[in-house]
């Protein structure tokens, strides 16, 4: 079976006007316009094989929203090539169209004046369903996204979280087999990021469709997906899973102690570094291959009450993985 | 074609949902029917006629402006605009969906229901006027008049369409779409008979496809034009309908593959 993604060397530049200073400048723009050219996705390859799920990782601006346009089409890349279920998106053929989904968080496809049900059913007949796959596909997704009584309610009407998730229905009605996801839980509370990881995740197992998602949101990302690619100022930075990106960056890990008499803090030093210390708590970060020695001088030399030995969060080094880009 | 079709019933809904934004929307273009009314009877006086139009005739020009003003000078292109400019347009182009279609079928949606209204409104405006309003015998002119003010609507459609597409260039096409729509209304003889303008300003208008949106279709009704001449309008008409469907579809073709290449 061909990958559901093959990028090879994609990379676009985008042209900006240059705004000189002042009204002098101002008035020198509108006669002679000069644009400066920056590179926004530079060089980045990978495949994505049918049925993977796939974080998409980089800080603000380092080129996964414009990524996610070249491959949904909308965008043509400068240089580099790109097969979306085995079709150039930016040739835009309604073949390719009628199997991809673009989700782009906040920005919602619902008619908002009315209810959500009347976007569905114009995504029916321009999807071209049958009236049978439709309602399968629909009570389907109701169920699953928990939307029944907010069907018939105009969008408007709609919390945040209610009108996220219709969209989401509106963009998964025709089954899509490749699914680029923008951001799927921003804005969102914790109990409706959690409804709507479970069913991204319940939507990639059962119907092997291969999704490529981007958040900010380190939750996502660790729940959902095994293989993580990262991308820094357009260049690709990682691709693999994101346990090794974890080992890779976690070269440490974390004791916490907790003490029955006050102890010295300088003495504490000499076994790891100290990150966080009071009279009778102490956390410490020891190097990986120095855990054990690390673990048993601290309760050999210390009045230890308590000891916990973790690994390092993923979360944090995520977000340490954002910090660096 | 059903997805147009149901884009249109959709598009109907809305448009009756915003009960508040059409009313509006109409009492002010009776408001603009009412002053162009007063206007012209200030005129008129107690001449019979002005301008080679009598008195019924001028009255019966300004209730089919009107009508025209609902068929033909309604669209959506500030929301085009706004959909180009804030990048909600990628969510209709990621889809199986000609564009073209889809926002012609909201266009006809919102123009079914503002010609619908000013037919209501010129019933309502010619009893209060009690006989004084000239009303066409004829079968040919009132089936001439259908169809150049359908052709007039497709015209006003793709130029409004070609300069909002603008927006894919520059983020203020809101400006020319401005200046394009009010200089559209003078043009066409929305706010009065172009006969009133001089000779030679007329006859450069006339060189344009402004005055077939409004002017010429009311003249057909009004019984000013027909035989041969209105054949040879008509046809010019259809002519100036072609020019600027292939002329949005060009504009909106570069816009696209701009968009594409610079980004959004």
């Amino acid at each position: 079976m061909p990958p559901a993604l093959a990028v090879d060397a994609l990379t676009k530049d985008y042209l900006s006007p240059i705004k000189e200073p002042g009204l002098l400048g101002g008035l020198r723009a509108l006669v002679n316009r000069r644009y400066k050219s920056s590179r926004a996705v530079d060089g980045v390859s990978f495949r994505i094989e049918e049925g993977e799920l796939v974080g998409f990782l980089g800080a603000n601006g380092a080129g996964k929203t414009t990524t996610l346009k070249m491959l949904s089409g909308l965008l043509t890349p400068t240089s580099g090539t790109a097969l979306a279920l085995g079709r150039v998106p930016w040739k835009r053929e309604p073949e390719f169209q009628r199997r991809l989904s673009l989700v782009m968080g906040q920005r919602s496809q619902l008619w908002w004046e009315l209810p959500a049900y009347e976007t569905f059913r114009l995504n029916k007949e321009i999807y071209g369903l049958r009236e049978r796959e439709f309602r399968a596909s629909l009570d389907e997704l109701v169920a699953m996204l928990d939307l029944g009584e907010h069907l018939s309610v105009p969008v408007k009407k709609l919390s945040l979280g209610e009108r996220m998730r219709a969209g989401l229905a509106a963009a998964l009605l025709h089954r899509p087999r490749l699914l680029l996801l923008d951001e799927p839980t921003i804005g969102l509370d914790v109990v409706m990021q959690k409804k709507v990881r479970e069913f991204v995740r319940g939507y990639n197992r059962r119907e092997g469709a291969a999704i490529l998602l981007t958040s900010h949101n380190m939750a996502d990302v660790v729940e959902l997906c095994r293989r993580v690619i990262v991308i820094e100022r357009g260049r690709l930075l990682y691709d693999g899973p994101l346990e090794t990106l974890v080992a890779r960056f976690a070269d440490h890990k974390i004791l916490r102690a907790r003490f029955s008499a006050p102890v010295d803090r300088a003495r504490l030093a000499e076994l790891g570094a100290v990150v966080d210390a009071d009279a009778d708590h102490a956390t410490l970060h020891v190097p990986r291959a120095r855990t054990a020695a690390s673990a048993a001088a601290l309760l050999r030399d210390f009045p230890v009450a308590d000891l916990d030995v973790a690994d390092v969060d993923i979360d944090d080094i995520v977000r340490r993985l954002f910090g660096a880009a | 074609m059903s997805k147009y079709l149901t884009a249109y019933s959709i598009a109907l809904q809305e448009t009756l949902q915003r009960r508040a934004t059409l009313l509006m929307d109409r009492v002010g273009g009776f408001a603009v029917v009412l002053s162009l009314y007063s206007f012209w009877s200030a005129l008129l006086g107690g001449k019979p006629s002005f301008l080679g139009y009598t008195r019924a005739q001028m009255l019966s020009y300004v209730l089919i402006i009107n009508m025209l003003r609902s068929m033909v000078f309604t669209g959506r292109g500030w929301l085009l605009v706004g959909e180009i400019s804030s990048g909600r347009i990628s969510s209709y182009l990621v889809r199986p969906l000609s564009y073209h279609g889809y926002a012609l079928s909201l266009d006809l949606a919102q123009k079914t229901v503002h010609a619908v209204s000013a037919v209501l409104e010129i019933g309502l405006l010619a009893a209060l006027a009690r006989g004084e309003v000239f009303v066409p015998r004829a079968a040919s002119s009132w089936a001439a008049f259908a169809l150049s003010a359908a052709m007039a609507s497709l015209i006003f459609f793709f130029l409004e369409f070609a300069v909002s597409t603008l927006a894919f260039w520059t983020s203020e096409s809101g400006g020319p779409l401005f200046c394009f729509e009010l200089f559209l209304q003078f043009a066409a003889g929305a706010f009065f008979p172009l006969d009133v303008l001089p000779a030679a300003l007329r006859r450069a208008l006339e060189a344009t496809p402004f005055p077939y949106m409004v002017y010429f279709p009311a003249r057909l009704l009004l019984g000013q034009i027909s035989g041969r001449e209105a054949a040879a309008r008509l046809a010019a008409q259809a002519g100036w309908l072609a020019v600027a469907a292939v002329l949005s579809l060009a504009v909106w073709r570069r816009g696209l593959s701009s968009y594409a290449a610079e980004g959004g």
